[in-house]
């Protein structure tokens, strides 16, 4: 009966043992792949570049679209272009709804096909956005967006695998937002 | 003269029916004599004191005996649901620009796992079909529990997943057990 127990003991600690370490490995593995970090995604909206450039700038309308974004502020407003920068406050509801500020500021602007903007917060982590605004005529614009993240905290490191396809999930939705906003104020007018 | 509630509730809970009566006994007799010679409340602080200090061991003395395994069941079935949703808060809150509390699938699919898995490793210490009944019972209580408790946004088809999957897994393994 002893023998019996301890058979089904030395199993549970193997099936546990398995379930931590299992995808400890498989994050370590997927965290070395090249596009690590690395998001992109595209969408048409039937707006000119000209009509979507501000909506990636203004902070206004970037709260419109930026789901989570509470407030944009802007320390100097007499910077404009590049080296401009601006305060992202972002409500995060999965740290019990704390607020937090991402520090944005452009690195290139050229209104309004080109603009990178490089965010970050110190101690967690640093990246890039770029969107590149295609004019594809007839009043519609491609809308590319290609975003690269590194995290500083190592455990969060550890858990970019899930972290990336969590990200991309909520930037394809931010763009459908964007769409849906932009292409309703454009038929308004 | 009775000892404090509170104390006496506490013992029930961790010393189960049976063990609880001697234990009660032996300590009343005690907190009768502290009484007369230093007054009720030394008697009472006294009294809650030993209680609080004898939890462990009570508890492990049920433990050994297999008769708190319902306990243990319902706590492996809700800690780990409950640290999944911490780490998946943990995941979403690393999103640079931020998310709110509705999981992915894929989320939601681990934690059904997990927690199967869980329940299964359960269902296999009972002994008995009554005991395999009652820790089933035990991890679907605990599950319903950690569902409540989780700060994401959960659909109603995963908690009937959930609520039907947890128990039958631990059902199944003492069933697959037992004829093998």
């Amino acid at each position: 009966m002893e023998e019996i127990r301890m058979k089904w003991l030395k199993w549970i600690g193997i099936v546990l043992a398995v379930l931590l370490i299992l995808p400890v490995v498989t994050l370590l593995i997927l965290g070395q792949r090249k596009d690590a970090g690395h998001m992109h995604g595209s969408i048409e909206i039937a707006a000119s570049p000209q009509q979507l450039f501000p909506w990636l700038v203004e902070g206004d309308k970037l709260k419109q679209w930026v789901s989570w974004l509470v407030e944009v502020r802007v320390p100097d407003p007499t910077v404009h272009g590049v080296g401009a920068s601006s305060v992202w406050v972002m409500k995060d509801e999965n740290n019990g709804g704390a607020l937090m500020q991402i520090v944005a500021k452009n690195r290139e602007y050229a209104p309004p096909s080109h603009l990178v903007i490089q965010i970050s917060v110190e101690g967690e982590f640093t990246g890039e956005n770029v969107y590149e605004l295609v004019d594809l005529g007839n009043g519609r614009t491609r809308l590319e967006m290609d975003s690269r993240y590194r995290i500083s905290n190592w455990f969060a490191n550890l858990l970019e695998p899930v972290v990336t396809p969590a990200a991309r999930k909520k930037m394809v939705a931010d763009e459908a937002r964007l769409k849906s906003i932009v292409e309703s104020k454009a038929e308004v007018r | 003269m009775k000892p404090p509630m509170l104390a006496r509730m506490l013992l029930l809970a961790v010393a189960g029916e049976g063990e609880s009566e001697f234990v009660a006994g032996d300590l009343h007799e005690e907190f009768i004599y502290l009484c007369a010679t230093r007054g009720r409340p030394a008697g009472s602080r006294w009294y809650a004191w030993q209680v609080v200090r004898s939890v462990v061991t009570l508890l492990a003395l049920r433990m050994r005996s297999g008769e708190a395994l319902h306990v243990v069941s319902g706590l492996s079935v809700a800690v780990p649901l409950l640290l999944l949703d911490r780490l998946w808060c943990f995941v979403h809150s690393q999103i640079p620009l931020k998310d709110g509390l509705s999981r992915a699938p894929g989320f939601l699919a681990v934690n059904l796992v997990c927690v199967c898995i869980c329940a299964a490793l359960c269902g296999s210490a009972a002994r008995s079909f009554q005991r395999a009944i009652l820790i089933a019972a035990a991890t679907a209580v605990s599950a319903t529990f950690a569902l409540w408790a989780a700060s994401g946004y959960t659909s109603a088809a995963y908690v009937w997943l959930m609520l039907l999957l947890v128990p039958a897994s631990s059902l199944l393994v003492f069933t697959w057990r037992k004829f093998v």
